[in-house]
């Protein structure tokens, strides 16, 4: 198993963590391994969805995201792991819907 | 699950020897979490249900049955789940159950699967491994009500012959939402023709689930999975409600970064205001019927070795255990109410920061608080963590909070050696200073343990915090009734029957051997006493002696017993923290550091049988209790000596 799924792109593609909020994203690869990752996969946060950050908890982390229409909180260490593509590159590049 | 997307072939029709008439048939009920699928259940089953422990593991098992007019239909409700790979203990029991391998290898003759219908790709995907497993499975979707709200579509009958089973759409909590799963299950009694199973010839053999299909890499599994998923929503014409406007504004509130603390902070103080001022009355009340009964009972025996028998042991023990009911009830009340209307996710959120530090998560911040009350409701509380490690370590931690049996030994030693005298002016006396430093030990204690164990025993990498916030929502009479229920059925039978049986043996201990005049020995020629003489070359090095001996053991049952205990052996008539002839009795006998070492052995120690008991029940065996108790009274130990070597 590794956290692949998706070609980054240099200077294109950010961390999840440093997307600001209300600012809509598609994910591109998950650079996790394992056990790690299945709790995301299975709440369907896989390359190829779109991720948009809704509001940071008081301390500034974990930070809720709308994902597929629920609300996943994660926090920042996690979200550095999640690169991202903004969604409107990546309108040509991946098909989100 | 269809992964074209167009119609199921023929689905086979159902036939299995349910038919036999010794035997009901097994219906899981499946799904994830916060998807109405408990509602469902209680809905069902009413009071015919039962709540234990599948076997070695702490994973709760809940079933009842289910009454319909050809018969009645045993019902299980599996532990929420996300999918059914064996990463959590829910997830292997679920994907256990389902396969025949728990439930005395029985393979449910159905699966109602219950997802939520706002989240349906997602959901989906849960459901794809679930139908593969070809069992007659029907398809509840919830939220209705949302959908209606929100103004989404789903075209139901398009998307059952895609899935190739029945679907229903359904409010979970309206009580039309039954009617489609009797039907379903009235069918599976009857052998009709509606219960069809899964048409697997149809499904894509989906291997993320099976070790030996581990051939792809497992996103590449899961991205597939949410292509099907999504091909599916599409081709029943699928359009999610617009996200609740409650839900934002709520979260607006409170997750702001000035309102929301305050709003956690203002919750957190009511929950524990409540459990530690507001159970008094009902747990004075509770104990008040027990000695009023007790003294009615006893006025109807003769007096003997059996009256004191069945009212100073069985019915003093009863009493040591409905005594904690209020509290328990009164905590599980308030973590219903904040689960079931989606604030605890919120609180987790908020306290996560603060926990993570320590190597815990936002979930265990309520445990831990309300510990200070009593650990054997915190204990059970922890429950609401997921994650099983940061669980075991809340679970471990809970008991260093200093809990409010320890507050009257605190109080009779503090008034007996420490001086009223202010520490800082009007604001801080001494005394308070030294009680406030005592919860700071326990609150060190639990920290540095927790520290410790997520560096040791249970050392995990940090596992990512992955946490779903549902929407807000009322909560249900119901579901937080039968909550409560089954909290209270728990406790009495788990722990009830372990502080029953140590109640009743540290009774006999004071009772034999008999005196000369055949009545009850006095308590420090009886074998409790004898206990006590035994351990003090042990407890000697802590300045105490045979006396202090008898009231550790005695403040097994209870932390508090101790003061009645010692006020017993110094022949204090009234034995309660306030009296000035036991902490004369006291001062005489303990010196300064002695004094702060049994205060400190009792911020360690865990001196509760009712904990042990409920710490066995919630892990699901002796091994962590055990190596608690051992750990504590090691650190209780330590602290007691070091306080006699420094003072």
């Amino acid at each position: 198993m590794s956290g692949t799924g998706g070609v980054a792109r240099k200077g294109i593609d950010r961390m999840l963590a440093d997307v600001p909020l209300e600012e809509e994203v598609v994910l591109v690869r998950i650079d996790l391994v394992g056990e790690d990752l299945e709790p995301l996969l299975e709440r369907g946060i896989v390359p190829g969805c779109r991720v948009c950050p809704v509001r940071h908890a008081p301390a500034g982390s974990p930070t809720v995201y709308r994902v597929d229409g629920a609300l996943v909180a994660l926090r920042r260490e996690t979200a550095s792991c999640l690169c991202v593509r903004s969604a409107l590159e990546a309108a040509g590049l991946l098909d989100p819907n | 699950m269809n992964p074209s997307g167009g119609p199921a072939v023929a689905a086979a029709e159902f036939s299995s020897g349910i038919s036999a008439a010794d035997r009901r048939p097994l219906v899981a009920l499946a799904g994830p979490p916060n998807s109405g699928k408990s509602t469902l259940f209680n809905a069902l089953t009413g009071l015919r249900q039962r709540v234990a422990n599948y076997p070695g593991v702490t994973v709760e098992r809940r079933s009842g049955f289910a009454e319909l007019p050809s018969g009645s239909v045993e019902v299980t409700d599996l532990p929420g789940i996300h999918g059914l790979s064996p990463r959590s203990p829910d997830q292997s029991v679920a994907r256990d159950v389902l396969l025949g391998r728990l439930e005395g290898g029985r393979v449910p003759d159905a699966v109602v699967l219950v997802l939520d219908v706002t989240r349906l790709s997602p959901h989906l995907m849960i459901a794809e491994p679930v139908l593969e497993l070809g069992l007659p499975t029907l398809v509840v979707l919830t939220m209705a009500d949302e959908m209606d709200k929100g103004d989404g579509a789903l075209r139901v009958r398009a998307l059952s012959r895609d899935l190739g089973v029945e679907v229903a759409l359904v409010d979970a909590r309206s009580s039309a939402a039954l009617e489609p799963v009797r039907r379903f299950l009235e069918a599976l009694c009857t052998g009709g023709e509606e219960v069809r199973a899964c048409p697997v010839a149809a499904v894509a053999k989906s291997a993320a689930d099976s070790p030996q299909g581990r051939t792809l890499p497992v996103i590449d599994l899961f991205a597939a999975r949410r292509e099907r998923a999504r091909a599916l929503s599409r081709s029943a014409g699928f359009l999610a409600p617009r996200p609740s406007r409650v839900t934002q504004r709520l979260d607006a509130l409170f997750l702001h970064r000035i309102a929301g603390p305050l709003v956690f902070l203002a919750v957190v103080v009511f929950v524990f205001q409540a459990i530690f001022a507001w159970a008094v009355p009902l747990m004075d009340g509770a104990e008040a019927v027990i000695a009023a009964s007790g003294r009615y009972v006893a006025g109807l025996l003769p007096e003997g070795w059996f009256r004191s028998l069945l009212i100073d042991g069985v019915w003093a023990g009863v009493g040591s255990v409905v005594v904690f009911l209020p509290q328990i009830l009164i905590l599980f009340f308030f973590i219903a109410v904040l689960e079931d209307s989606g604030y605890m996710a919120r609180a987790a959120v908020i306290a996560d920061r603060l926990m993570h530090r320590i190597g815990l998560q936002g979930e265990s911040f309520l445990p831990l608080l309300s510990a200070y009350a009593c650990a054997v409701p915190a204990v059970m509380a922890a429950r609401t963590v997921e994650n099983e490690r940061d669980r075991l370590a809340t679970i471990f931690i809970a008991p260093f909070m200093t809990c409010s049996a320890r507050l009257p030994v605190y109080a009779l030693l503090i008034a007996a050696f420490v001086p009223a005298e202010p520490l800082l002016g009007p604001f801080l006396g001494l005394r308070s200073a030294v009680l406030f430093g005592l919860y700071g030990l326990g609150l060190v204690a639990a920290f540095g343990t927790a520290a410790i164990l997520k560096g040791t025993l249970l050392k995990s990498r940090p596992a990512p915090f992955v946490m779903e916030l549902p929407p807000y929502r009322r909560p249900t009479v119901r579901s937080i009734a039968t909550r409560l229920l089954d909290r209270a059925k728990i406790f009495l039978r788990r722990a009830g029957k372990i502080i029953l049986s140590v109640a009743v043996v540290l009774w006999i201990l004071t009772q034999v051997p008999r005196s000369a005049e055949g009545g009850p020995p006095d308590i420090g020629d009886s074998a409790l006493g004898w206990m006590g003489h035994v351990i003090e070359p042990a407890i000697e090095p802590l300045g105490f002696d045979w006396r202090i001996g008898i009231g550790l053991v005695t403040s097994l049952a209870a932390r508090e017993v101790i003061v009645g205990t010692l006020g017993t052996i110094y022949g204090v008539e009234s034995q309660d923290d306030t009296s000035f002839e036991l902490q004369a009795a006291l001062q005489r006998d303990l010196d300064l550091g002695e004094a702060v070492g049994l205060l400190v052995f009792f911020v360690f120690a865990l001196q509760c049988m009712s904990t042990v008991a409920v710490m066995r029940r919630e892990t699901g065996g002796w091994r962590w209790p055990v190596l608690q108790f051992g750990y504590m009274l090691v650190l209780a130990y330590a602290g007691a000596w070091a306080a006699n070597a420094l003072l």
